[in-house]
C-alpha cells in the first residue's frame, strides 16, 4: 500500500464563496474511499479540482508522484496573463493529461456521448491508449486494423466486466438509466485508471442495481484500482467503504473507518445538527416577541 | 479477496470478453454498411458513365462544380458535422486554396501539381492561424469570430497587390504533368477525351478517393471518435483523456485542407478568380448543404452539396425567384426532416425490425471468464423454452 493521491490544504474560491476551504486527505492505492458530506459541502468541487477541471486557488494535489496544481511564475501574474495562458493549457494540468496519468472519473449527471453507440462510447475512452497515425487511418493499413480490433475487444471486455447486457450498437440514449450508469463506469475504466473517481454512482438506482453496483466497485478494486466515491446512500457507504472522509463547509471534519464515522459526534452534528435542549416556554415567548418587534420595525420604515 | 499488487504498475487492461458476439451482418440489404457501400459503388459507376451519356460543355462544367462542392462540403462536415464547431467563414479556406494555387501558377509559373503541396501547407497554416485563438470559444462566439475571419481573408485579397486586387487572378493554367497537360486531352481505345472530360474525371477521382472515402475513414478512426466526443460533450471528452483543443484544431486543419484542395480545383476550372467569388453567401450555402443533408453523415452531406450546387441550375428558369424557392424548399425540409435529409443516426427503414439481438449472458459477473460459452447458450435456451 502506498499513497496514490495526496490532497493538501486545497482551497477553491468563487469570488467570496469558499467552495473548498483547506481540504486535506490521502488515498492509498487499491482502497475504497468514500467522501461524504451535507449538500453544498464542496465534494464535487473538490473532485473537479483533483481531476483538473477547476483550477484551485491554492493547495497541493499530488497524484502518483505528479503535481496536478501548478503555479504560474510571478512575472505572468504581474502582467495578468495567467488566465489567458492557462486557458491555452500552460501552467496547468489539463484534465486529459490527468486522465492519461491514470485518474478516471464519472460525472454526477450522466455525461455519455449521446450520439455515439455504446461500444463507441467505451472506445472513445481508449483514445490515449491506442496508436493510429493519420496516414494509417486514411489508408487502413494492417496496423490500423489491428489497433481498431484490439480497441473493440478491450471495449467489449469492459462492457462485459461491468455487466452490460444490452446491444452494444444501440445509442446510449436508448438505454435505461441503470444501464447508462454501467456504460459510464465502463467508459471510465477503459482509460486504464489507477484511481477511479465516482461522483454519486448510486443516484437514481433501485435496490438491486445498488447491490450490483457495490459488487462492481469491489471487483474494480480487485483489479488494482483505487476507488473514491461521493455518495449520499449511507447504507451503501457503510457496507462498501474502507475509509470515509467527511466534508463540511469545504473542509474535512472527520476521517476514519465506517464504524468510527458512525459514532463521531462531529459528523452527527454536521448531518443532524446539535441536539437542542428541551423546549423552554419562556424562550419560545421571547422568540415571538422578537418577531413582532421585527414586524413593527418594518411597518415603521414603510410608513 | 486477493489483491493483485503487480497490476498497479502496468497499464490496466480489460478482462477478455465473456462471450463471443454474433458477427455483424454483411450483405447489401441486411446491413447499413453494406447498403452504403453498394450505393457508393453505384455512384462511382454513374460518375464514370456520365461523360459517355452527355459530354457537352454545359453538363461537364455543372457536374465538375457539383463535385467540387461535394469536396468542399465534406471538409465542412468534418468541422461542423463531426467536431461540432459552427464555422460561418469556411469560404476563407476555399479562398486561400484558390489564391495560393493561382499565385504559384501564374506569378511564379509553377505547374499545378507542384502548387498542390503549397496549397495544403498554406491551408494548414491558415487553419492554425484562424483556429488557435478562436477554438477556445464555444458555439455562438466561435461562429461570430469565424464569420469575421472569412471576411478578413476576402478583404485582404481585395487589397493586396499579389492577389490582383479587386480584379483577381486571370489565366490560371490547367493541370499539366511534364509535357502533357489536360488541355491536350487523350485518346483511349479510339475514344477521344477532351480537356473538360479529363478534368472532370480527375476531379471525380480526387473527390471520391480523398474527399469522401478519406474523410469517412478519418471519422471512423481514433481521431474521428474524439471529434464526435467533443461535439457531444466537451468536458466528458476531456475527462476521457482527449485533449479537446488538439482534437478541435485537427478537425479545423483537416477541414481547411479539404476546402483548400476544393479551392484549387475550382481555380483550375474557372481559370480566373476574384474576391467576389468568395463572399459570405457561399459560406452560408455550404453550411446549408451540410445542415440540410444531415450533419456528420456522408451520404447526407453529398446529397446536400449536390442539391445546393444543382438547384440553381435546375431553377434557372425562375432566375429572379431562385433564392425564394430555395428558401421555401429549405423550410419545408427542415419542417419534415429536422435532422437533415439523411441523418448520421439514420437506420435504413427495412432494417429497423432487424435489430441485433442481445447476446446471451448469465447475469451480472456471475460467470468467470473461463466458463465455456456452451453452458451459457444452453442455459439461455432453457430460459427461452
Amino acid at each position: 500500500m502506498s499513497t496514490l493521491l495526496e490532497v493538501k490544504d486545497l482551497r477553491l474560491q468563487f469570488g467570496g464563496v469558499k467552495a473548498v476551504d483547506g481540504l486535506s486527505f490521502t488515498v492509498e492505492s487499491e482502497e475504497i474511499l468514500a467522501v461524504i458530506g451535507p449538500n453544498g459541502a464542496g465534494k464535487t468541487s473538490a473532485f473537479n479540482c483533483i481531476s483538473g477541471f477547476y483550477l484551485p486557488t491554492s493547495g497541493k494535489v499530488v497524484f502518483d508522484g505528479k503535481d496536478i496544481v501548478r503555479n504560474a511564475p510571478g512575472f505572468w501574474r504581474s502582467l495578468r496573463l495567467v488566465d489567458l495562458l492557462q486557458s491555452f493549457g500552460f501552467y496547468r494540468v489539463l484534465p486529459s493529461r490527468v486522465t492519461k496519468w491514470g485518474m478516471a472519473r464519472t460525472f454526477q449527471n450522466l455525461r455519455l456521448f449521446r450520439e455515439l453507440s455504446v461500444l463507441d462510447n467505451v472506445k472513445t475512452a481508449m483514445h490515449a491508449n491506442i496508436r493510429e497515425g493519420f496516414w494509417a487511418t486514411l489508408l487502413h493499413t494492417p496496423g490500423y486494423r489491428r489497433a481498431e480490433a484490439e480497441c473493440a475487444e478491450q471495449a467489449r471486455g469492459w462492457l462485459d466486466f461491468v455487466g452490460f447486457e444490452g446491444d452494444e450498437n444501440l445509442f446510449v440514449t436508448q438505454l435505461p438509466y441503470g444501464e447508462q450508469r454501467r456504460v459510464e463506469i465502463a467508459r471510465a475504466l477503459a482509460t486504464s485508471p489507477k484511481l477511479l473517481l465516482l461522483d454519486e454512482p448510486a443516484a437514481g438506482l433501485n435496490f438491486n442495481e445498488k447491490q450490483a453496483l457495490m459488487q462492481l466497485i469491489r471487483s474494480i478494486r480487485d483489479l488494482g484500482v483505487a476507488v473514491v466515491l461521493i455518495e449520499h446512500d449511507m447504507g451503501l457507504i457503510m457496507n462498501l467503504a474502507e475509509r470515509i472522509v467527511v466534508l463540511n463547509y469545504g473542509k474535512e471534519i472527520a476521517v476514519g473507518t465506517p464504524d468510527q464515522i458512525k459514532n463521531d459526534p462531529v459528523v452527527i452534528e454536521a448531518y443532524l445538527g446539535v441536539e437542542d435542549e428541551p423546549l423552554d416556554p419562556t424562550k419560545l415567548q421571547t422568540g415571538t416577541v422578537d418577531l413582532s418587534l421585527l414586524d413593527d420595525g418594518k411597518k415603521g420604515k414603510l410608513s | 479477496m486477493s489483491r493483485l499488487q503487480s497490476k498497479a504498475d502496468a497499464a490496466l487492461r480489460a478482462p477478455s470478453p465473456l462471450f463471443d458476439r454474433p458477427a455483424a451482418p454483411g450483405g447489401i440489404f441486411t446491413s447499413n454498411r453494406g447498403f452504403l457501400r453498394a450505393l457508393g459503388v453505384l455512384c462511382v459507376v454513374l460518375l464514370v458513365v456520365l461523360p459517355f451519356m452527355d459530354a457537352s460543355r454545359y453538363t461537364m462544367s455543372v457536374a465538375t462544380s457539383a463535385l467540387i462542392y461535394v469536396m468542399f462540403a465534406m471538409g465542412l462536415n468534418v468541422v461542423v458535422g463531426y467536431a461540432g464547431l459552427l464555422d460561418l467563414g469556411y469560404i476563407a479556406f476555399f479562398a486561400v486554396g484558390a489564391y495560393v494555387s493561382g499565385i504559384f501558377t501564374t506569378v511564379l509559373g509553377w505547374p499545378m501539381w507542384a502548387a498542390l503541396p503549397m496549397t495544403v501547407l498554406a491551408c494548414i497554416l491558415a487553419g492554425i492561424i484562424i483556429g488557435a485563438p478562436t477554438l477556445r470559444l464555444r458555439s455562438d462566439y466561435l461562429a461570430i469570430v469565424t464569420l469575421g475571419f472569412g471576411e478578413i481573408i476576402r478583404i485582404t485579397a481585395n487589397n493586396l497587390k499579389i492577389t490582383g486586387g479587386p480584379t483577381g487572378i486571370h489565366g490560371i493554367p490547367t493541370w499539366s504533368f511534364g509535357s502533357w497537360s489536360f488541355a491536350d486531352g487523350f485518346t483511349l481505345f479510339g475514344i477521344e477525351f477532351p480537356q473538360r472530360v479529363v478534368f472532370y474525371y480527375f476531379v471525380a477521382a480526387i473527390v471520391v478517393l480523398v474527399g469522401v472515402i478519406g474523410a469517412g475513414r478519418l471519422a471512423k478512426g481514433k481521431m474521428g471518435r474524439a471529434w464526435k466526443a467533443v461535439r457531444d460533450d466537451e468536458d466528458a471528452a476531456e475527462a476521457m483523456g482527449i485533449n479537446t483543443y488538439i482534437a478541435k484544431i485537427t478537425a479545423y486543419i483537416i477541414g481547411a485542407v479539404w476546402a483548400g484542395v476544393a479551392g484549387q480545383l475550382m481555380a483550375t476550372q474557372l481559370s480566373a478568380i476574384s474576391p467576389n467569388s468568395f463572399q459570405f453567401l457561399y459560406s452560408a450555402l455550404i453550411l446549408m448543404a451540410v445542415v440540410l443533408g444531415g450533419m456528420g453523415s456522408t451520404p447526407g452531406v453529398i446529397i446536400g452539396a449536390l442539391f445546393v450546387s444543382l438547384a440553381p441550375e435546375l431553377l434557372r428558369d425562375f432566375s429572379e425567384w431562385r433564392f425564394l424557392i430555395f428558401g421555401i424548399l429549405l423550410v419545408v425540409v427542415m419542417l419534415f426532416r429536422p435532422a437533415g435529409l439523411w441523418p448520421s443516426t439514420a437506420i435504413l427503414p427495412w432494417l429497423k425490425k432487424h435489430r441485433p439481438v442481445a447476446p446471451p449472458t448469465a447475469g451480472f459477473m456471475a460467470v468467470p471468464s473461463s466458463a465455456s460459452n456452451e453452458d451459457l447458450t444452453t442455459a439461455e435456451g432453457e430460459d427461452a423454452r
